[in-house]
């Protein structure tokens, strides 16, 4: 039975694409790609590649079994389908970081970018703050840069970007990983193939660590 | 915003879908009408509170104010508009309804989904007995092989078996509440890092295959062997047993599967609990199951009741759709009448063309590629 697995195409698919073969998936036509974005040729896996929050929508729509994406589009787009297993790969972390004038504690309606508004209205509930918030679609550290906003909620890896833009980090938020989701009716059609992929995933992460 | 642009999440149908559509619609009246249901209508528009036992995640539902202030919804459920209708009218009990309609769930914007969903069903209300589920899935399982659904999956569950198994767990209730909802979710991750600490208990063996317990079955039975013996779940084990020997003995073609391990569609269900699909679905194509306590969001009272509703959206999507048959126009002049209306009833896919001349009727025959049947000539 064939497991059609839609793929983070980018960061996601490099850093999870070990995984995957430690676990006994040919990747090879993905590492040899070009510019292919469907894989149809292993009769056990079909993979497609394609942006996060569009992984979500093949999934939810029935048109793909199982998505590798990130946390981060998860909890951005409420995911409804089983979210299994943390692969553990593509680790990053919100922050909330702004120029290094910023004053957290400054008694006014903040302005925040960002390209998670969700992410970003729960973390300021939680802190009992009200904000205002502008959706970014990419390149968020401008914001405070250029007077936008008083500060951003983005993903961070390594933290370079924000050094080289003259950012600092005001706080930590949620960590990030790629994660295995699973269209909840494609789980009871497919459960054998499923069961053991995922048997076969957990086997590759013990011996990893 | 276009007086000719549909509002997202809506779609118009016609032609064949439309045909096919009410088909489907036919044949699960019809069966529920020959067993003796009857029809209820309830209104697309109820106050919000109707509908307060559902879960908000899970249908957010198109809101309204009316000139009171008060908020009214277009109905994201058929169910419950039905108990309130019981608590309302005193009714007696015990009854059988049936229905079909549209209820409406607003979806994320542009992801390919749709907002007005179409449902048929049933609710049987006042019989305790396992005799209800069993003409719930007896006829679910008759309209199913009419519709021609070949090779239908019934899922069976129950509503208090986790509860039951969570019960006789040694853990505290925040654990369980972490426990049960890791294992609802499928997060496999976590919930295998909540059962650490329980490692060397009687219950390990069991719980660490729990969020699989779905599938086959008998695989799932045995499954049930690592698990300590607990009194409660024991009615629930044979109610289950039961079930599946009496549609496997009257559908040899329903493969009938079990899930120990799913969260129920709804809070306010009490008992057993069913969902089918065929193996290319992208939707269930029935859900249902027993409720018991869903009249006492309404009354003081409980009263049992077990139901189901066909997705007839989904039935349809998966339905083999025919090609449009050639149409016959029958032209006949105004003196003619009865005369053409005879032959259209006795001529297949035929209509009468109301053209005022045989030209005229010629030109709409070329445009809709349909035979014409010339009376006037006659």
């Amino acid at each position: 039975m064939t497991l059609k697995i839609a793929l983070t195409k980018g960061r996601t698919e490099k850093q999870v694409l070990p995984l995957l073969q430690a676990a006994g998936i040919n990747c090879d036509p993905i590492v040899n790609k070009g510019r292919q974005l469907i894989f149809n040729d292993d009769p056990d896996y079909h993979f497609i590649l394609a942006k996060g929050p569009d992984v979500l929508t093949y999934l939810n729509r029935g048109a793909m079994d199982i998505g590798i994406v990130g946390s981060d589009i998860l909890v951005e787009q409420q995911n409804p389908q089983y979210d299994m297993l943390d692969l553990n790969t593509g680790r990053c972390r919100f922050v909330l970081a702004s120029t290094p004038d910023f004053d957290p504690s400054q008694t006014k309606r903040k302005i925040i970018a960002t390209k998670y508004p969700l992410i970003t209205q729960t973390y300021f509930e939680q802190i009992g703050e009200d904000v205002e918030i502008i959706k970014i679609e990419g390149s968020v550290e401008l914001a405070p840069l250029v007077g936008l906003a008083d500060a951003i909620v983005d993903i961070v890896e390594t933290g370079t970007t924000l050094r080289e833009n003259n950012l600092k980090v005001y706080a930590e938020l949620q960590a990030v990983s790629t994660h295995l989701v699973v269209n909840r009716l494609a789980l009871k059609q497919k459960r054998a193939a499923i069961y053991q992929l995922i048997a076969q995933l957990q086997k590759a992460q013990k011996s990893e660590v | 915003m276009s007086n000719k642009t549909l509002p997202t999440g809506t779609r118009d149908e016609f032609g064949t879908i439309a045909m096919v559509k009410d088909q489907v619609i036919q044949t699960i009246q019809q069966n529920f009408k020959h067993r003796g249901f009857k029809k209820i209508i309830t209104p697309l528009l109820e106050y919000r509170d109707v509908f307060q036992s559902l879960a908000p995640q899970a249908y957010q539902p198109y809101q309204f104010i009316d000139e009171h202030g008060d908020t009214l919804v277009l109905r994201p459920d058929m169910t419950l508009p039905v108990a309130r209708m019981m608590s309302a009218t005193g009714i007696d009990t015990p009854i059988k309804w049936y229905y079909s309609g549209d209820v409406f769930r607003v979806k994320k914007r542009m992801s390919g989904s749709y907002n007005q969903i179409t449902q048929a069903g049933m609710e049987i209300i006042g019989y305790r007995s396992l005799k209800a589920e069993w003409e719930c899935l007896v006829a679910a399982s008759e309209i199913s092989q009419k519709l021609g659904i070949a090779d239908m999956t019934l899922e069976l569950s129950h509503a208090k078996f986790v509860p039951n198994v969570l019960a006789a767990l040694p853990i505290s209730a925040p654990m369980a509440d972490n426990l049960v909802q890791a294992l609802y979710d499928k997060d496999l991750t976590q919930y295998q890092a909540l059962l650490e600490p329980l490692v060397n208990d009687p219950f390990y063996p069991f719980l660490k295959d729990w969020p699989w317990l779905f599938g086959d079955f008998d695989a799932v039975l045995d499954q049930l062997t690592q698990l300590p013996k607990i009194a409660t779940l024991e009615s629930i084990i044979a109610d289950l047993r039961a079930t599946k020997a009496f549609i496997s003995q009257r559908f040899p073609n329903v493969t009938v599967t079990l899930d120990l391990c799913v969260q129920p569609p709804q809070t306010y269900y009490t008992g057993m609990v069913f969902h089918a699909y065929s193996q290319d679905a992208t939707s269930y194509l029935f859900s249902g199951g027993r409720y018991d306590k869903l009249l006492t969001n309404f009354q003081q009272t409980a009263q049992p009741a077990v139901g189901l509703a066909f997705d007839i959206d989904a039935i349809v999507a998966q339905r083999h759709l025919p090609k449009a048959p050639q149409e016959t126009l029958i032209y006949f002049e105004a003196d003619q009448w009865a005369h053409a209306e005879a032959l259209q009833a006795r001529t297949p896919n035929s209509n009468l063309c109301l053209a005022d001349s045989f030209k005229q009727a010629q030109q709409i025959a070329q445009q809709q590629n349909a035979q014409l049947i010339n009376l006037a000539e006659r």
